[in-house]
């Protein structure tokens, strides 16, 4: 019987040839995205569950107060990793971890070649323990048994010392530390958030051994004893604020711990650490959205199209029945149809997975292996599929066609409403109503897109380039270097700073009165002078700071953007001109210049207060050197400037990067939410416009006695495409009216994230259901067509 | 006696008229029987013929088959007393497209439960008594209409019904065709099939025993 069962469900898929190739094409692409998406997912869940210790370490992380909006922030002071260690007995383990010179990227020397390294961690020895690091060669038991020691990983092992042996070498850290290679260890792995390519002794620094409960920089993971309680360890950690710092100076309040397995996909709403191995769980579960969606669009297309044909298939079904078939035999028997035509689609939604995982890499950014698809659990979810998509789909067509009565065979009347003819419809405004919401969203984003992209920032990003020069050896080093590159040609102007817009300002408060306890907070940036002519900033009153103080001058020439001559009450920016202002740089502070406000963060975030100042006792150095450049040779300019580089800072890594992209970079999750937003719609549409191909392929063919009648009594060809294309262009227009408002609250959401945004216009839904109907009718018409040319008299013969 | 129809009313309203497609009939038939069913277009045949089947139901009346109540049936219990009783021949043939002519034949073994061996032997009597066993792999496109018929009838008769219901058999088919299957009809009830068939034509009509004639719904017995 079985068997019988597969043979006539072979037979059916082979006979209909548009039918089964349309279903194989829509199901096999929409399984392939959503393989290729549960490998992707399932890379991303399995972020740090490889450590033996996995479930036990937490990351501890601190409530800031109101000064700080009550922001959640993962680095702390260094004082809190050993008094929770020393202090709450639940804490097996405690290593603070902190990227060298707070995250700079540093410069290698090893021998006489300079290395760029960004991936240099300073961190507790307990780090190892807790992370299962596995030395694949070491010089004694512990790695930090000698001070100054630094462990590598393999991968920096190869990268450092090529095949010559490593243990024993010297690496020195920005001119200025030397460290001494002591082991060597496995690489770590890639679904790791701790992503450290070398790590050396925190107490071998004044950062693990002045421990202070100020500057909040570091980030202190904990090993807890396996039966601990997390909540009162938790509450326990909080006490010790009270206990070691005093009532007016805490500026945090609160510590919480968060799993290590949460980190890489629930950090969003937690600031910035050091690690580059974030995820989001957004992102996760709207692209699992998406890959559902386009599936469940190719199911409702077999839907269609099988119920579309049951009208070919009745008489078959009946005759059974007439032959003693009973319902559940023909159930079985259009499931077995589904589960063969399924599992076609899912053996080449499989292997196009494979070919198409370069393309999904590059659409979404996301790296995958061939490996990830070969997991277990992938496997499984082909199993899942199968099974979920043979029921999903199977499921109306074969009950609604196990129904069928034998009297179809003997009743000479074809029944012209019925409910699959309803089910149908709402099928199709389904699937277009969800084409439609995708076109918005796509033009919404890629309008938001362009926004950022051309929106004046208030200052000008193109044309800058900065150079690190956080490695030099002395003052003088940078000055002579500056004064070279000004002699560049093609450089117009030059200038060092602490940082570039949105990097490594330093927090501090501009006050009214100097007897305020609470100011506003701001970030200050210490620069060489010439900043504004630099970054082309908008100045609205005053000067540029000045690029030469002289000898004895103490004052802290200041540059501030509106936000902060706001706060300080003056009327005008010319008001604030020459007047001191408390900033608490140093004992006396003067505002050279006012600028408007300009975007030094992303868009996402709203403007601050902002200061640029320049003075001979600055209480920051100088990191960077930002230069503004008139070539468009950028090869030949970078050579330049490298040469100029390396001559002056010969045991510097030349690192640069161009302001314009520092920017782009902002909005890097972004530009993958809109590319990947635009695949999946043009899937999704692609695949919903193959079930409506061979829908109006049906719809022709049953009303092909009808047209040939028409046509007898006069109808023009014209007149017959309008007649087949009108019901599906009412369908699409029943679509639209769903999906417009559902797409706009939808992308309203979406742009409520950024503090600066485009407004959705009515254009974009006029573009989307033209786009709809467009599309629509591109499909339909060639069976419209085909159907309303063909001679009369054969469809006509044929009943 | 095989069968009894008492007072059978069967209608539909349309256009808020009651149309009758039965009224008032009453039809006896015994075990070996080979009746033909006439009258005019509407008269009402197939739909005499759908009701004695089990296929349709009707409104009013009472329907005695081997001596069950099939008006008092439940649906379930009727389908398998014509699944087990009674056998289909259609003007159309209605053969399954996508079945051979062997495996259309098979069919009504399969939701039988026959073992696969006796199904075998079973098909194979079947096609060797119709003289089709050369066809057995083809599929209904392939044969010509009084062929297709051929299999239609055996596979009707392969489940070896009491009675063989045959809508028009030879509505479709060329004069030569007809009196084959006529003739084939003849020689089943020699055997012991009961035989109802409608039918337009007098000569077909005459190879039954007894002619029902059908008008409005009602036996024409004028």
């Amino acid at each position: 019987m079985l068997k019988n069962y597969f043979k006539i469900a072979w037979r059916n898929i082979a006979a209909n040839k548009l039918f089964t190739t349309l279903n194989i094409a829509g199901l096999a692409i929409g399984i392939c995205v959503c393989i290729v998406l549960f490998a992707f997912v399932n890379n991303e869940l399995s972020f740090d569950k490889m450590y033996s210790n996995s479930e036990h370490i937490y990351r501890v992380n601190m409530e800031t107060s109101e000064e700080y909006n009550y922001e959640t922030w993962p680095t702390l002071p260094n004082a809190v990793g050993p008094a929770v260690a020393n202090e709450i007995s639940q804490v097996k383990y405690m290593s603070r971890l902190i990227k060298d010179d707070f995250g700079s990227t540093a410069s290698l020397k090893v021998g006489t070649r300079n290395f760029k390294e960004d991936g240099l961690y300073l961190a507790d020895s307990a780090l190892f323990d807790m992370f299962d690091f596995k030395f694949v060669e070491s010089a004694g038991q512990n790695p930090f048994s000698r001070p100054n020691s630094v462990v590598i990983s393999q991968s920096s092992k190869a990268r450092l010392f090529g095949d010559e042996n490593a243990i024993g070498r010297i690496i020195t850290v920005n001119n200025n530390d030397s460290l001494e290679v002591s082991g060597i260890y496995e690489d770590l792995p890639k679904n790791s958030v701790i992503d450290c390519n070398m790590v050396y002794n925190i107490l071998d620094s004044w950062m693990g051994t002045n421990e202070y409960w100020g500057n909040a920089s570091y980030e202190t993971y904990i090993l807890l004893q396996p039966d601990a309680n997390v909540a009162e360890v938790q509450s326990q950690a909080t006490a010790l604020i009270d206990k070691h710092v005093d009532k007016e100076e805490q500026y945090f309040t609160k510590f919480l711990l968060q799993p290590l397995t949460k980190i890489h996909l629930y950090s969003a709403d937690i600031g910035e650490g050091y690690t580059s191995k974030l995820g989001s769980v957004g992102t996760v579960k709207s692209l699992l959205f998406l890959s559902i969606l386009v599936l469940l669009i190719a199911c409702v297309n077999y839907m269609n199209l099988a119920t579309a044909n049951s009208q070919k298939r009745s008489k078959s079904i009946g005759m059974n029945k007439v032959l003693g078939a009973n319902k559940g035999q023909m159930l079985s028997l259009f499931y077995i149809e589904t589960g063969i035509l399924v599992l076609i689609s899912i053996g080449i939604g499989y292997a196009v997975a494979f070919a198409s995982l370069p393309v999904f890499q590059n659409i979404t950014g996301n790296e995958l292996a061939y490996a990830d698809l070969l997991s277990l659990p992938i496997l499984l979810s082909l199993l899942a599929i199968w099974v979920i998509v043979t029921i999903v789909a199977g499921s109306y067509p074969a009950i609604s066609m196990s129904a069928i009565s034998p009297l179809v065979l003997v009743k000479k009347t074809k029944t012209t409403y019925s409910v699959a003819d309803f089910v149908r419809k709402g099928l199709v405004v389904f699937q277009f109503a969800a084409s439609i919401i995708l076109i918005i969203a796509v033009t919404v984003i890629l309008q938001q897109m362009n926004y950022i992209r051309t929106k004046n920032l208030g200052y000008n990003p193109e044309g800058v380039v900065a150079v690190s020069v956080n490695s030099a050896e002395t003052q003088t080093q940078i000055d002579n270097v500056i004064a070279a590159f000004k002699r560049q040609p093609n450089v117009e102007s030059v200038t060092a700073v602490q940082s570039i817009p949105g990097a490594n300002e330093s927090g501090r408060s501009v006050r009214k009165l100097s007897t305020d306890n609470v100011g506003m907070p701001i970030s200050s940036c210490n620069t060489t002078g010439g900043i504004v002519k630099t970054m082309q900033l908008d100045l609205l009153a005053g000067n540029d700071l000045p690029e030469h103080i002289a000898k004895g001058d103490s004052t802290n020439y200041t540059l501030i953007n509106e936000k902060i001559l706001t706060y300080l009450g003056f009327e005008t920016p010319e008001d604030a001109v020459g007047k001191s202002i408390n900033t608490e740089l140093g004992d006396h502070s003067v505002v050279t210049g006012v600028v408007k406000n300009f975007n030094y963060k992303s868009l996402k975030e709203d403007v601050g207060g902002y200061m640029y100042y320049s003075g001979r006792y600055a209480p920051e150095g100088v990191r960077t050197v930002v230069l503004r450049y008139n070539s468009q040779n950028l090869s030949a300019l970078i050579d330049q400037l490298q040469t100029t580089f390396n001559a002056h800072l010969p045991n510097v890594a030349f690192d640069y990067a161009f302001i314009d992209q520092h920017v782009a970079a902002f909005y890097a999750s972004e530009e993958k939410t809109a590319n990947t937003a635009t695949a999946f719609s043009i899937l999704a549409i692609f695949i919903a416009c193959l079930g409506l191909f061979g829908l109006s392929a049906f719809t022709a063919e049953a009303r092909t006695k009808e047209i040939g009648v028409r046509k007898v009594l006069g109808a023009t060809v014209s007149g017959v495409v309008r007649l087949l294309t009108k019901d599906f262009l009412k369908l699409v227009l029943v679509a639209f009216l769903i999906a417009g408002p559902l797409a706009w609250w939808l992308m309203h959401n979406w742009l409520l994230d950024f503090a600066f945004r485009t407004e959705i216009k009515w254009w974009v839904f006029l573009f989307a259901g033209g786009m709809a109907v467009f599309i629509a009718l591109l499909t339909i018409s060639f069976q419209a067509i085909k159907a309303a040319i063909a001679n009369p008299v054969k469809s006509l013969r044929t009943e | 006696m095989l069968l009894e129809l008492k007072n059978i009313y069967k209608w539909v309203d349309q256009g808020g008229k009651r149309i009758f497609l039965l009224k008032d009939l009453s039809f006896k038939v015994e075990e070996g029987e080979f009746i033909s069913i006439m009258g005019p277009s509407g008269s009402g045949k197939s739909t005499l013929l759908n009701v004695i089947g089990m296929l349709d139901d009707f409104q009013e009346g009472a329907y005695t088959f081997l001596d069950e109540q099939v008006h008092s049936m439940k649906d379930k219990n009727r389908s398998k007393l014509y699944k087990e009783y009674i056998g289909f021949v259609f003007q159309a043939y209605h053969l399954i497209d996508e079945l051979t002519v062997y495996e259309n034949i098979e069919t009504p073994l399969l939701y039988k439960n026959v073992k696969s061996a006796e199904r075998k032997a079973l098909v194979a009597d079947m096609l060797d008594r119709f003289n089709i066993v050369g066809k057995k792999d083809l599929f209904p496109s392939q044969l010509s209409g009084g062929q297709q018929q051929l299999v239609g009838v055996a596979r009707a008769l392969i489940a070896k019904p009491k009675l063989l219901l045959a809508d028009e058999p030879t509505g479709n088919l060329n004069s030569a065709q007809s009196e084959e299957i006529m003739k084939l009809f003849k020689e089943l009830n020699n055997e012991g099939v009961t035989i109802i068939q409608a039918s337009h034509s007098e000569s077909n009509a005459a190879y039954g025993s007894r002619i029902v004639k059908l008008l409005d719904g009602m036996v024409d017995n004028s």
